[in-house]
């Protein structure tokens, strides 16, 4: 810890960070302490409008890498004219300009502090006296100048001092005032601003600015006999003679391997770079494990150590999750009720105990306490799912209680499978959002799975898993032949079922659900990702909004 | 499904071999190609303005380049005036080999 505050102290803070202190403090924070960069649209129109500016005129463009150790800034000034025999630094901006009072063209606030931070720069580092900087602002074709006064280069100073302050402290901004400034924000999917603001104030009415669905492919590769390979900016798979299949890595968003087929080093530098998933399950179904290409987001992990260490912390959130599950359990067995008028008495006994141990939930002291209730209400559940499964069902897909390692009956074997492919998606999400999946809040530590990943899945159980497999059997989708490999007392899927699996579980992760708090809808796809945030805003002061997936 | 995902024909005159191998590469990690110097990529947004910087990076003046945004209903007239297969479509957000 002593290390990392010691250098940020003597590192010199990009001008372009400085630009974005200015803007919104935790904008900042997230990018040069946490060192998430997301790019949104605007950012990449910004660069490009550098690159066409860049060969409009060649010959007078040149770029200036600087760096000033005694003012504590670096940058790139990206054009600089002499005029008059002065240097004026220029900026290129591609939206409009403030307009004050009498309409006249301003610069905004956090341009206005990066142009004068160049002129700073650049009269320390060339010991030249800057007198202006000026904008040029391309959406409504204006350039603004922005006098350097004594002002202005306090301005910078202080700024400077501030940011590094900020930079060595551990604390999270809180949101931005200005609504207005998240709009716009290319981290506004990562600092989840509209959300914080409803764990706040419960009134607020959130606007939606997480995208709705994650649009990037999830490649399932099932053939045993496979080749993954890059070629340029192309994932390429080859399966056995046939010709290759072509992947615009663009396009991707997870590669999952079954069994075993082959992956070349260069596609997984691919995919790394392009932050695409890569995650190992074995031929009976098991999760074994991903590419971990986590890069920064230590303070978040350092957070997580410091609210997971917390015992109270820990069961508040372990009982929000117990909660969770349960509701979803009992809600399932409920809607059962309505169309098995038989079975209407067992079911109906059921789901009150369930209710009851539902209610003890919050007034229990410890995470072993929990666990016994957990165990019940897992059982009575359990006990209760025979009866969703029609009457029209064979009786080899019957369910007569849970097994696993190896699983015994068909039922089971759906089950496990869904589990680890589940698994698989939360391990997903915990990566890209860069928390630590080994270190959790209610599952305990030990080698065989990582528990805050065993965690999180418990919410995702009852939608993902259970109501696929009992929906998909009653519909009777399963061939009890073609779908499984039986083997004495094992079963597990076959080629043909596994693909079949994993098709109706894609196909409701693409569903859509609406958040009962936040009040806006996304696939299942997007929420294991959300929800994975959310928690994480839980130990941030932002809590409240963890855990409230539960079947209606 | 992926609301914010629009269709774009992405055509292109490029002067010099290395550049066009170069474009040629890059628009391959975003969709597929058609024939000859035309791509179709399915786009949101950001991956647009990611493929323009990409892309202006690349060129100079004396290449042409030319991006065609298209609706839902163009692409249902496209279909209407072609062979049959001529734009197909898939709705699924993943795939299974």
């Amino acid at each position: 810890m002593e290390q990392t505050v010691a250098s940020a102290e003597t590192e010199t803070l990009r001008v372009n960070s400085l630009h974005a202190f200015a803007y919104c403090q935790r904008l900042f924070y997230l990018e040069e302490v946490e060192e998430l960069y997301t790019q949104n649209e605007s950012v990449f129109a910004g660069r490009r409008l550098h690159a066409e500016l860049q060969k409009l005129e060649r010959e007078d463009w040149q770029e200036f890498n600087l760096e000033s150790v005694a003012l504590g800034l670096r940058g790139r000034v990206d054009a600089l004219r002499t005029l008059e025999g002065h240097l004026i630094p220029y900026e290129h901006k591609i939206g409009r300009c403030y307009r004050d009072r009498q309409q006249q063209p301003q610069a905004w606030h956090s341009d206005r502090v990066q142009i004068l931070a160049y002129a700073c720069l650049l009269e320390t580092v060339l010991g030249v006296t800057v007198p202006e900087g000026r904008i040029h602002y391309h959406r409504d074709n204006v350039t603004v100048r922005v006098p350097v006064d004594e002002a202005g280069r306090q301005l910078v100073r202080d700024t400077i001092e501030q940011a590094r302050q900020l930079r060595a402290s551990l604390e999270r901004p809180p949101v931005c005032r200005n609504e207005r400034l998240c709009l716009n924000c290319s981290l506004a999917p990562v600092c989840l601003p509209e959300e914080a603001r409803l764990a706040r104030d419960p009134e607020h009415l959130p606007l939606r600015l997480f995208p709705r669905d994650d649009e990037r492919e999830i490649i399932h590769v099932t053939a045993g006999k496979a080749l993954i390979r890059r070629a340029g900016e192309q994932l390429r798979i080859a399966i056995d003679d046939e010709p290759e299949q072509k992947l615009p890595i663009q396009q991707v968003g997870q590669i999952v391997i079954h069994k075993f087929a082959q992956i070349t080093t260069p596609a997984i530098h691919l995919c790394a770079y392009q932050d695409v998933g890569v995650h190992f399950i074995s031929s009976g179904g098991r999760y074994i494990g991903s590419i971990d290409n986590r890069k920064g987001s230590i303070q978040r992990r350092i957070r997580q150590y410091q609210a997971l260490t917390n015992p109270d912390q820990c069961l508040r959130l372990a009982q929000l999750l117990v909660n969770c599950r349960g509701q979803s359990q009992r809600r399932l067995l409920l809607r059962a009720q309505r169309n098995r008028q038989d079975a209407l008495p067992a079911l109906q006994e059921i789901t009150t105990q369930m209710e009851q141990l539902l209610d003890t939930i919050s007034h229990t002291d410890s995470l072993e306490a929990l666990r016994g209730i957990e165990g019940h209400l897992a059982a009575l559940y359990f006990s209760g799912l025979p009866y969703l499964i029609g009457d029209q069902v064979p009786e080899k897909l019957h369910f007569n209680g849970r097994n696993r390692r190896p699983p015994q009956d068909r039922f089971n074997a759906l089950l496990s499978f869904g589990y680890g492919m589940l698994l698989k998606d939360v391990m997903n999400a915990i990566l890209t959002v860069g928390l630590e999946p080994a270190f959790g809040f209610y599952h305990q530590p030990r080698t065989q799975a990582p528990p805050l990943a065993l965690d999180l899945m418990e919410i995702f159980r009852v939608p993902l898993v259970d109501m696929v497999v009992i929906a998909s059997i009653n519909r009777m989708q399963w061939n009890f032949d073609e779908c499984f490999e039986v083997c004495r007392d094992h079963v597990w899927l076959s080629d043909d079922g596994r693909r079949k699996f994993i098709q109706l579980y894609e196909a409701r992760k693409g569903e859509m659900w609406k958040h009962p708090v936040t009040n806006y809808s996304l696939t299942y796809r997007r929420l294991l990702e959300l929800e994975v945030r959310l928690l994480e805003k839980e130990w941030c002061g932002e809590a409240g909004l963890f855990g409230k997936l539960i079947l209606r | 499904m992926g609301e914010s995902k629009n269709w774009y024909l992405i055509c292109y005159d490029i002067r010099d071999p290395k550049r066009w191998r170069q474009v040629y590469k890059q628009l391959e990690g975003y969709g597929e190609r058609l024939q000859f110097s035309i791509f179709r990529c399915r786009l949101t947004p950001r991956e647009r303005e990611k493929l323009r910087w990409q892309l202006e990076k690349v060129l100079t003046e004396e290449d042409d380049l030319l991006i065609v945004g298209l609706c839902n209903q163009c692409i249902e007239r496209v279909r209407a005036c072609n062979r049959s297969g001529a734009w197909p479509v898939s709705e699924q957000n993943f795939k299974i080999f």
